[in-house]
């Protein structure tokens, strides 16, 4: 290890700080900006903010139902699932080397935050990764009871867990991308279509 | 081709005016994000708040930015990630050649980070022999142009379809077509077959918490997942100003910088990484290396107006706010970061000498300042450059010149003599060009407010 570059740097950090005017006075107020309040009705709020990013979006009390329905309007065959137990009947878990060749992953949501139509997937509780990002198309099943208000709420949750999960992510919507002549296309490397049942049975 | 030198921004700015389309291109992106921004800005009526917020942290870390760094590394290693440190791009890059001849890898995927672009990564990776494809569509078809970014967050804005398709035809064979969503599927398939081949994946870093030691890095296209999920050996690269106090502080800074960068509630995927994976055989990378470059930053924090430029989180707003970018576009500034905040920091990261028409670069209207979300005073800033400058390579002349007006404004007696002489000189020769040739000089009037007030 570079433990020369690395005394180096802080010794620079430090010796240009030391050798700095004084700071000025405060002039940020570091305080908490106050929280819109938000309806009261999270899932539809979620539900819209989703949709408004061209996700889909199922609210129902018959998850699997509505997976099947999904499924069956896709005309898909081969159908990749991560490794949570309600999901096994559904698809296949992949290997390594053939998470290339599904047409659609199916996923659990770990968490959701309304203000935003976002989806939070955590690593450490399903093998989600590749699933909900290398197929075209995405399905993800989150209980309406994960769903929160808002990101502080999420961000909360997520660090009270005893030990920050090794890979997070946040999902809003379908994979896009406006880098050439700013013209929104969706579906750039991730999944072009992003289906989301909200449970309302739990 | 077109890697333009900042020390020549008069010259690269006349002839990008020159360039019709590109003033289009310039013209509709700039307008576009603008107005998302201001949309995005105003949904949120705590804004102002928000702003002053994140700058107040900024200005936490970066007064003890030694004590955050280590706490971070801290948090990071006792979680499985590598550390590394690099005073400058060429141990930065060495570092990275040197990890990628370790695993004997031949593909390397990156996602954009403009950090690898300040050190010339790529280049130094391809001297090594090894195949560097960029992976967000906008680097890489700057990349199969061989051309620079022309703006922070869209890179290839100044290509048209055309253009790209051009491109397309003659680099990968694709049939010709202009249908854009035609070349993304492209881009997509190609890409895809890189990313299974891939050894290595090298990401940018958005945001370094010191608390958890997670890195947080945020995209709209999905492969920085990939960049970060399918290689073996993960690579990420940060500034060391990179870093934030607390895991909540996310709260704060992913809710500026979408909005301010493309006007999006969220950008469509944040990656959140808390150094390797649990076992062996979960998904994801072997190895998470985190490489940590100064290149300069250190030296910005010996004062604490020069400081303030590390505060900037890479939206990209100013650029769309700024007259100047507005009409020239990002490669004139002959550097990776363009626009107002590239005019601050390119002049302190590469050295002033060779950067010392940037600060100029400016007709200081504080259009940047106004839309800046950890509120950086860039005018301030543009002309505490300006002062260095002179400072160092001002004429004798000038300094000269500026001491006699000095005088003269003390003394009501020269100072009424002065417009006297003023009138009569400006009608027998002309007044220095520089000042001239971009704006007209009012005449000055044939009797003064003095003589006018005792006509009276």
């Amino acid at each position: 290890m570079n433990n020369e570059a690395r005394q180096v740097i802080l010794d620079s950090i430090r010796g240009h700080l030391a050798a700095s005017l004084p700071s000025e006075p405060q002039a940020f107020a570091n305080e908490r900006p106050s929280e819109p309040s938000l309806p009261a009705n999270v899932c539809g709020l979620f539900k819209e903010n989703l949709e408004s990013v061209a996700g889909h979006c199922f609210i129902t009390t018959d998850v699997a139902d509505v997976l099947r329905q999904i499924i069956t309007d896709l005309r898909v065959q081969r159908i990749a699932i991560s490794d949570a137990p309600q999901l096994a009947e559904f698809g296949v878990l992949p290997g390594a080397d053939d998470i290339f060749n599904f047409d659609v992953g199916i996923t659990t949501a770990q968490a959701a935050i309304a203000e935003t139509g976002t989806l939070v997937l955590d690593s450490s509780c399903e093998r989600n990764r590749l699933v909900s990002v290398v197929p075209p198309v995405h399905i993800a099943i989150v209980p309406a009871s994960r769903i929160c208000a808002t990101l502080a709420d999420v961000l909360a949750i997520l660090q009270s867990a005893p030990e920050l999960s090794p890979v997070i992510t946040f999902i809003t919507g379908p994979s896009r991308t406006a880098d050439i002549e700013l013209t929104l296309t969706i579906g750039v490397h991730g999944p072009k279509e992003l289906y989301v049942i909200v449970d309302e049975s739990t | 081709m077109n890697h333009l030198s900042s020390e020549t921004f008069r010259e690269n700015a006349r002839a990008a005016l020159a360039d019709v389309h590109l003033r289009g291109a310039l013209k509709n992106a700039t307008s576009l994000f603008g107005e998302r921004r201001k949309s995005a800005a105003a949904s949120l009526p705590n804004w102002e708040e928000l702003r002053n917020q994140a700058r107040a942290i900024k200005d936490e870390v970066l007064s003890h930015l030694d004590k955050y760094l280590e706490e971070f590394v801290r948090a990071a290693e006792s979680r499985g990630a590598k550390i590394h440190w690099a005073r400058d791009a060429a141990e930065a890059n060495a570092i990275i050649c040197g990890l990628a001849a370790e695993r004997k890898a031949r593909v390397i995927v990156k996602s954009k980070s403009m950090t690898t672009e300040e050190t010339h990564l790529n280049a130094a990776l391809e001297a090594a022999g090894l195949q560097v494809v960029e992976t967000d569509l906008g680097e890489y078809i700057i990349q199969l142009a061989d051309e620079p970014p022309s703006h922070i967050i869209a890179p290839a804005i100044h290509k048209t379809r055309g253009q790209v398709a051009e491109l397309f035809t003659s680099e990968l064979g694709m049939p010709p077509t202009d249908d854009i969503a035609q070349l993304t599927s492209t881009a997509r398939a190609t890409l895809r077959d890189r990313f299974a081949a891939a050894d290595v994946g090298i990401s940018g870093v958005n945001f370094a918490i010191a608390e958890t030691g997670t890195i947080v890095i945020v995209e709209n296209e999905g492969n920085i997942r990939l960049t970060t999920s399918l290689p073996r050996l993960h690579i990420a690269v940060m500034g060391i100003e990179k870093v934030i106090p607390r895991f909540a502080d996310l709260d704060v800074f992913l809710k500026l910088l979408p909005r301010s960068g493309t006007g999006q509630r969220l950008t469509t995927y944040q990656s959140f990484i808390t150094g390797t994976k649990r076992h062996a055989t979960d998904e994801g990378p072997d190895d998470v290396h985190i490489l940590l470059l100064d290149n300069g930053r250190s030296r910005m924090l010996a004062h604490p107006v020069t400081r303030q430029s590390l505060a900037c989180i890479r939206c990209g707003a100013c650029l769309n706010a700024c007259p100047v970018y507005q009409q020239v576009g990002g490669h004139a500034y002959g550097s990776v970061y363009p626009g107002p905040i590239g005019s601050v920091i390119t002049p302190q990261l590469m050295g002033i000498e060779k950067a010392s028409q940037l600060p100029y670069a400016s007709s200081l209207c504080g259009a940047c300042r106004e839309v800046c979300p950890v509120k950086i005073d860039i005018p301030r800033l543009l002309l505490h450059l300006r002062g260095e400058i002179s400072e160092r390579k001002g004429s004798a002349a000038e300094r000269l010149a500026f001491k006699l007006w000095a005088r003269v404004m003390m003394s009501p007696a020269l100072y009424k003599m002065s417009s006297l002489v003023g009138r009569v000189l400006q009608r027998v020769m002309p007044i220095s060009r520089a000042w001239t040739s971009g704006r007209d000089l009012r005449p000055i009037e044939s009797k003064s407010f003095h003589e006018l007030w005792s006509d009276e």
